[in-house]
């Protein structure tokens, strides 16, 4: 019995030693791929791609991703690993750690038995830097259905506080992130991994963003054990997580941080074109079916000039303005239709659940047919 | 300034066994075999100076591969320089545009001196998360041809990257997150073993200008190793399309299927494939996605003949399971926007191909082309459909003397005739077959008369006569040609290629598959072996022959019209006549799906006048 652990163990030494200095990661990326899933959803344009990754989080099919563009449509979409393909649903939203977290399956069409990372590894202690990483994504919208995700091999290079950008605005999240050496920011890579080299997850991998300082492009990742402190309107504080977001699911309700449009915000049901620059004007894009644009009369192509009498030239300048509304306050918009001006009057409505992505950048759902 | 130098170097010396003394023993050893793989691959890489790219020499006579980009545009005589610093003369040699591929071959300085090669892996084999080298001379950095060593990982297998326009097709292609930049191109993707399993040639780069973003694709090698023997034919390849439209499903929930969605006249068509039916397997490959639909067609060249399963849901609720063989079309004769394939995935970006050196636009299909110069423009012949003609005949006289081996029948220019007993026609009655060829004696074979008498009926057919019908030539009816066949195997055999007008090259290397054991359930993965061809074109009629790499031939195909099927011969049991000439002693003539007879020799008798 006494050789035969001997033996074992020396089978086990081998074995780790094995991995751990050469030959491949095939086996490691063979058991993480099947945790992953590709989604699909609005987006399709230059910088905003229609694709991302995200991780499986329970056997039942909820699904942690970043907050992004791509979940801003009724029609979000799923491929597992096995290659089948899935509806799914926005449950909850933190825009201040910018992830969100989406459901497959239904009471009719359930799922079980998935294969998921336990979000207990984000009570792991973090990585130091040196760590040997492998990166997880489904960039470039390489892989469709069954095919494996895109694994890179790289290093975590620092644990540094991220001060990001997309384009001109200032990246949501500002807690801390692992920077790595392996190029993760591709286009789609957002929402998939970061792993070691054993194949036990230690990050999500973040937006697309540059570096404030050096207008350089950030490889990083979110830790999985991510929270931020965050100063609430009435003084008090509140902690938030991932693993808090991942636990709570449905229940899972995102704070409003100070200073943040001070009515509250208010719901108009309208969309508008893609954010792209830097004064985008600001058309409509769509109107959600019976909210108070639709009662309204707005349609797409609409251009809101002025708000209250205030000229508004952007999109960013609206988002600001609107912001300002709470529900049940009325608001007189000008908009241009063709080459003629009109005047409507809209109410205020409490949002509909669950709360989409904070505004910018705001871009629409893609034509029917060009979608997986 | 002196000093300070000095003072790097002691501190270099310093840190060196300290690092050591440290170093895991594994790690070490690790490190060591791959500075060894390195070493032996080395020599083999080369800097293609002409078109700013890399390349890698892949036998001792000097072939060796490149991107296509990087020699479009190029005159066809090219320099090289390899790892020993010296500058090669090469030549270009095959072609592939789809598949961004070109075979060149350097020549050494002197005659006879072998070069160092890299060995062929099988691509088939890389996994993701297999460590992978990449070598090359990017940014054109080495101005002695010393390669730059790139290392990283596999990050997928089986990729499918679009083609732009019509151009740079990569199919089931491997993805690197080893580092390739503007240079690399054509350079080679190694495995730890030192094999090469790829070449790499494409990046998506999105907002990073072409230089490397952890996305790199090359070209793996299996796929190379079937349009091989086209390259080496000198042949400008084509690459395939099935004539079909597929889709996968969106149902929710449902795995990914292929089905056919519309389908256009074509070979998969007269084997049977119809809309809806649901594609399972293409060649060995189960089809579970467009993208690995398209892998698969991109694996082989034009007019392969490749086994395709697909499922059928009948009226009556019964599933009706078929394999076929089907000869696969042409891709460039396609409409380039409407392929074989319309995706329902978003179609990403095109990712584009990186261009031979820095700052260097990606050459387009060969804008003005200049003439051959040096010593290679010996072996450069220009010709329509070849990137050069010299080395389809040089491969096609390879052929040809290997094919001598079985007999030279080039006396025999008298009457030939062939008596054979067997199955015949659909019914498969025991019937008495004879074929006869009589020359008339007219310089041009015009009048040269073909007599067939199958179970007691005659049929007779002047094959180059001006005012003969298309179905005279398609007799016996239901063989798709048999008499016409058997004057082409005259041909060849008495006069070689004076016996033909128009074509007489070498098609490269195709599949040929035996006809199965009567009825027996074919196994075409297991039936099929390699074959050379030769392509030849007499009186409208072309003829496809299939040869075993060791010279003997195995069939023929008759095509009478590019629309329709094509008579096949199939010769087995050869045997040696009196004068020591090879003569098949079984003859098998199928017809579309049909085997039209399957024939025992009783006599041969060749007439020397």
């Amino acid at each position: 019995m006494k050789t035969r652990m001997v033996w074992l163990a020396g089978v086990l030494l081998l074995a780790a030693g094995f991995s751990r200095a050469d030959e491949s990661f095939a086996k490691v990326a063979a058991e993480v791929n099947p945790k992953l899933v590709k989604v699909y959803g609005s987006g399709g344009f230059k910088g905003l791609p229609s694709y991302g990754t995200g991780v499986l989080v329970s056997p039942d099919g909820y699904i942690l991703t970043v907050a992004s563009h791509l979940l801003e449509t009724p029609d979000l979409r799923v491929h597992l690993h096995d290659g089948s393909r899935w509806s799914a649903k926005l449950i909850a939203v933190e825009p201040e750690l910018d992830a969100a977290l989406i459901k497959i399956g239904t009471e009719k069409n359930k799922v079980e038995d998935l294969p998921f990372f336990d979000m207990a590894a984000a009570k792991a202690p973090l990585a130091q830097p040196g760590t040997g990483i492998l990166a997880f994504s489904n960039q470039f919208h390489i892989a469709t259905r069954d095919e494996p995700m895109s694994v890179m091999r790289g290093t975590i290079a620092a644990y540094a506080r991220l001060h990001g950008r997309i384009g001109i605005f200032e990246a949501p999240y500002t807690g801390m992130v692992y920077v790595v050496d392996a190029i993760t920011n591709n286009p789609g890579a957002a929402g998939g991994i970061v792993t070691n080299r054993k194949g036990e997850i230690l990050g999500l991998i973040g937006k697309e963003l540059r570096n404030e300082q050096t207008n350089t492009w950030i490889n990083y990742a979110v830790p999985l054990g991510a929270s931020l402190d965050i100063r609430l309107a009435d003084g008090t504080t509140a902690k938030i997580s991932l693993a808090d977001l991942v636990e709570k699911k449905e229940k899972y309700k995102a704070v409003a941080k100070v200073g943040k449009g001070a009515g509250g915000g208010g719901y108009l049901g309208l969309l508008l074109v893609p954010n792209v620059v830097e004064r985008t004007p600001p058309y409509i894009e769509s109107v959600e079916p019976g909210s108070p644009a639709a009662k309204a009369g707005l349609q797409p192509d609409d251009l809101v000039v002025y708000v209250d009498g205030l000229p508004v030239v952007s999109i960013d300048m609206l988002w600001e303005m609107l912001g300002k509304y709470r529900p049940q306050d009325r608001v007189q918009l000008e908009i241009r239709r063709g080459d003629k001006l009109q005047t409507v009057s809209l109410t205020f409505e409490v949002p509909p659940r669950p709360v989409a992505p904070s505004p910018p950048p705001s871009p629409t759902a893609l034509p029917k047919g060009n979608q997986p | 300034m002196r000093h300070t130098g000095l003072m790097g170097l002691v501190a270099l010396a310093m840190a060196i066994p300290a690092a050591a003394a440290d170093i895991d023993p594994l790690l070490k050893k690790t490190e060591d075999r791959r500075v060894e793989v390195i070493r032996k691959v080395y020599p083999a890489v080369a800097a293609v100076v002409t078109g700013g790219g890399s390349g890698v020499v892949i036998s001792p006579d000097g072939y060796a591969l490149t991107n296509f980009h990087v020699v479009a545009g190029q005159p066809p005589t090219l320099k090289c320089g390899l790892a020993d610093g010296v500058l090669y003369d090469a030549v270009l040699v095959g072609l592939d545009k789809i598949g961004d591929v070109a075979l060149i071959k350097l020549l050494p300085k002197v005659e006879g001196k072998l070069f160092p090669f890299a060995p062929l892996g099988d691509s088939d084999k890389v996994r993701t998360g297999d460590y992978a080298l990449a070598m090359g001379n990017p940014f054109m950095l080495a101005t002695d041809f010393t390669p730059t060593v790139s290392f990283g990982v596999v990050s997928g297998v089986r990729r499918y990257q679009y083609p732009e326009r019509g151009m740079f097709e990569y199919t089931d292609c491997i993805q690197i997150d080893t580092s390739i930049n503007p240079g690399n191109s054509g350079g080679p993707l190694f495995n730890m073993n030192g094999e090469l399993i790829g070449i790499n040639g494409r990046g998506s780069f999105d907002k990073r200008a072409r230089i490397n973003s952890g996305v790199g694709y090359a070209i793996s090698i299996n796929q190379i190793k079937n349009f091989m023997g086209h390259l080496r034919a000198g042949l400008f390849v084509d690459h395939a399309s099935l004539g079909a439209l597929v889709s996968s499903g969106v149902e929710e929930t449902a795995q990914g299927r292929v089905s056919v969605t519309a389908m256009i006249e074509s070979d998969a068509s007269r084997r049977g494939l119809k809309v809806d039916d649901q594609l399972l397997y293409f060649g060995p490959r189960p089809m579970t996605s467009v993208n690995q639909f398209k892998n698969v067609l991109g694996l082989f060249p034009k007019g392969w003949r490749v086994p395709l399963t697909f499922k059928r849901e009948l009226d009556n609720g019964v599933t009706e399971r078929k394999e076929i063989l089907v000869r696969l079309m042409g891709y460039e004769r396609l409409d380039l926007n409407n392929p074989n394939a319309a995706p329902v995935e978003p179609k990403p970006q095109p990712e584009r191909p990186m261009p031979g050196g820095p700052g260097r636009p990606t050459p387009g299909p060969a804008p003005e082309k200049k003439g051959p110069t040096g010593p290679g423009a010996k072996l450069f012949e220009a010709k329509a459909g070849y990137a050069n003609y010299y080395f389809n005949k040089l491969e096609r006289d390879k052929l040809l003397a290997a094919f001598k081996k079985s007999g030279d029948f080039t006396s025999l220019k008298g009457a030939w005739q062939m008596q054979a007993t067997g199955k015949l026609g659909d019914k498969g009655r025991q019937a008495v077959v004879v074929l006869r060829a009589v020359p008339k004696g007219a310089k041009d074979a015009n009048n040269d008369l073909l007599q067939g008498i199958f179970d007691g009926i005659d049929f007779s057919v002047e094959p180059l006569a001006v005012e003969v019908s298309g179905q005279a030539l398609r007799d016996p009816p239901g063989s798709g040609g048999l008499l016409v066949a058997f004057f082409q195997l005259r041909q060849l055999l008495v006069y070689g290629e004076k016996g033909f007008v128009g074509n007489f090259s070498h098609g490269g290397v195709e599949p040929y598959y035996p006809p199965p054991t009567e009825g027996t359930k074919p196994d075409y993965l297991a039936l099929r072996v390699d074959a050379q061809i030769l392509r030849t074109s007499l009186g409208g009629v072309n003829t496809k022959w299939f040869f075993h790499l060791n010279g003997q031939l195995l069939g023929l195909e008759v095509t009478l019209d590019r629309d329709e099927d094509p008579c096949e011969v199939h010769f087995s049991e050869y045997r040696k006549d009196a004068s020591g000439r090879e003569l098949p002693g079984r003859l098998i003539v199928k017809y579309g799906d049909r085997d039209y007879a399957a024939l025992r020799v009783d006599g041969w008798k060749l007439d020397d006048k």
